[in-house]
């Protein structure tokens, strides 16, 4: 992991960049969830080793999917429930079961697990919490003698056994672990969202007179991350809107483009727009022989991250329009053209009414209390700087401050 | 404090240094206007300022060239909240009358430039939540531009 002493730039600095941020802040996993993800996946594993028939069976159990590269948002189009997905590598005796004798043994040793429902899945099982919080826990045999940790994961259908029944192959960890390397951590992104969850929590703590700890253990480490978490959020709410069935863009598929595509020191929006026009070049190319979108695990390439998207051209040309369709209405809002009452509104489309909403009230609300203070600075373009934003932008752009300061005014007026 | 309010020249020799992106237009020495780009945000507005020195007292004129103010109608805040003139030729205001924070002995590079940013802002989330968060006040209606000679 590269940490230097300052890299990166705040993304709560650009004023559009301020409200994606505050979006994608939104739809985080918060720290204090991360935590309790943690906490029971760790549970989950106990309690799998105590029953007889795993005891000394789990080899590894460890996240994988978005949780593995802290870029968790909220399931879908929802804005508080969380899908977590863990691999549980098990010990090679349990192989000769079969995809849905394991998946089956799996079931029956989580059946009377204190949470809401336990659901077989294809290539999981579920665990539904009260909060609405899932623990997708898959099963997956280690290739032994081959890289760190290229595995096979269990794909049934069930309830019976059938010819479809197979081994799938996946490199989750190897992949998490390309991710990392390419996604080198950006202090400027991790420190401001570390500041925004410190006072989120503490504003909270004031209110239920909870302790809070004192730092945010996890928060989003560089703006690729934060650019995959609203990529996805766009996805999620682009088909839920458009009422679509059928498959998405599997997440790791983006978190792949992320990371291609991640470059130290971009906006979020540079990193956002960079991130979709090399995915959408990638699918026009496809498109263009008449071949659907075909991507590998970088750590294996028997892990095939298309295996279940796109099921035809027409449906990557049909994601590829999406992602050209936020592009455009990115570089619309970073125009300066735009009317800011239709801001929202374009807003909403893209990532959800509540989440945006909310978003755009609490940078105003900041916005407006800075000025009350007089505690905003300004550029010499005739910027507002707010508190929350004022160190990184002194750091980053010294000379780009305008040498005024601000002073404590009322607005007043004509009677209404 | 000095006996007599800032030169015009004063002002214009301030403001280049401040704010260098602002032209003016001298009017002998008793008058500038001063136009220019600010961003607070999300967009881009020309803003004249209009001053003389028989403005000590109830401060510059701002107006917003382009683009034209956009209104609400039926905003609890009125149409177009802290301006003056909203129907025909809003003025923006930017400070309380009462409160005595602008004088003819302060430089409007220091005030009027900063708070039409902060106007700017406040206006442009108003525009977006309908809420006004900058604070400040209405009065009541007198039918006059209220200063603080005329204050009631």
């Amino acid at each position: 992991m590269n940490v230097s002493a300052f890299t990166g730039i705040d993304p709560f600095l650009d004023p559009v960049d301020r409200i994606l941020s505050q979006i994608a802040f939104n739809i985080q996993l918060p720290p204090s969830l991360h935590a309790k993800a943690v906490s029971r996946y760790e549970a989950v594993r106990r309690h799998l080793e105590a029953t007889t028939f795993f005891a000394d069976g789990i080899e590894h159990f460890y996240p994988q999917g978005s949780m593995a590269i802290d870029a968790t948002i909220s399931t879908r189009g929802t804005d508080d429930e969380y899908d977590i997905d863990i691999i549980a590598q098990l010990a090679a005796k349990y192989r000769h079961l079969g995809p849905l004798g394991v998946l089956k043994a799996l079931e029956a040793a989580l059946s009377n697990y204190p949470v809401e429902k336990v659901i077989r899945q294809t290539r999981c099982v579920t665990l539904v919490y009260g909060d609405r919080m899932h623990l997708d826990v898959s099963a997956a045999f280690r290739e032994q003698g081959t890289p760190e940790r290229r595995s096979q994961i269990m794909h049934a259908k069930g309830p019976n056994r059938s010819a479809d029944d197979c081994e799938v192959p996946s490199n989750a960890y190897g992949f998490a672990e390309h991710y990392k390397s390419r996604t080198p951590v950006e202090t400027a992104v991790s420190e401001a969202f570390r500041r925004r969850w410190n006072d989120h929590d503490r504003l909270r703590a004031d209110a239920e007179v909870d302790d809070v700890p004192d730092q945010a253990p996890f928060v989003v480490k560089n703006m690729a991350t934060l650019a995959l978490q609203l990529v996805k959020r766009y996805r999620n709410i682009t088909h839920d809107r458009k009422r679509r069935s059928g498959q998405m863009a599997p997440s790791v598929l983006l978190a792949n483009y992320a990371a291609r595509s991640a470059s130290t020191g971009r906006t979020l929006s540079d990193a956002l727009i960079s991130l979709c026009n090399l995915l959408i070049i990638d699918i026009r190319r496809a498109s263009l022989l008449g071949r659907t979108l075909a991507v590998v695990n970088p750590t294996w390439d028997q892990d095939e991250f298309t295996d279940r998207w796109p099921e035809s051209v027409d449906q990557q040309n049909e994601f590829a329009d999406d992602l050209s369709n936020l592009v455009a209405a990115l570089n619309h809002l970073r125009s300066g053209r735009m009317d800011p009452v239709d801001i929202p509104a374009e807003l909403r489309q893209l990532f959800g009414d509540y989440v945006v909403n909310e978003a755009i009230r609490k940078i105003a609300q900041e916005t407006g209390g800075a000025v009350k203070q007089a505690s905003q600075s300004y550029t010499r373009a005739g910027g507002i700087l707010v508190p929350s934003t004022t160190a990184a932008a002194l750091i980053t752009s010294k000379a780009a401050a305008a040498p005024v300061a601000a002073s404590r005014h009322d607005f007043f007026g004509d009677a209404v | 404090m000095a006996f007599l309010p800032l030169t015009i020249e004063e002002q214009v020799a301030d403001m280049r240094a401040a704010w260098p992106s602002f032209a003016h237009r001298t009017f002998g020495k008793d008058a500038v206007i001063w136009q220019g780009t600010l961003k607070p945000l999300t967009r881009s507005y020309d803003v004249q300022i209009a001053y003389s020195t028989d403005m000590v007292i109830s401060g510059p004129e701002v107006r917003i060239v382009s683009p034209r103010l956009t209104r609400l109608p039926g905003n609890p805040e009125g149409s177009l909240p802290h301006v003056y003139n909203r129907d025909r030729d809003p003025v923006l205001c930017l400070f309380d009358p009462a409160r005595e924070q602008w004088s003819g002995w302060l430089f409007v590079s220091e005030t009027i430039v900063p708070w039409t940013i902060d106007w700017l802002a406040c206006y442009e989330f108003w525009l977006m939540t309908g809420a006004w968060e900058g604070g400040g006040r209405h009065p009541p209606s007198t039918g006059r531009r209220i200063n603080v000679e005329n204050y009631p």
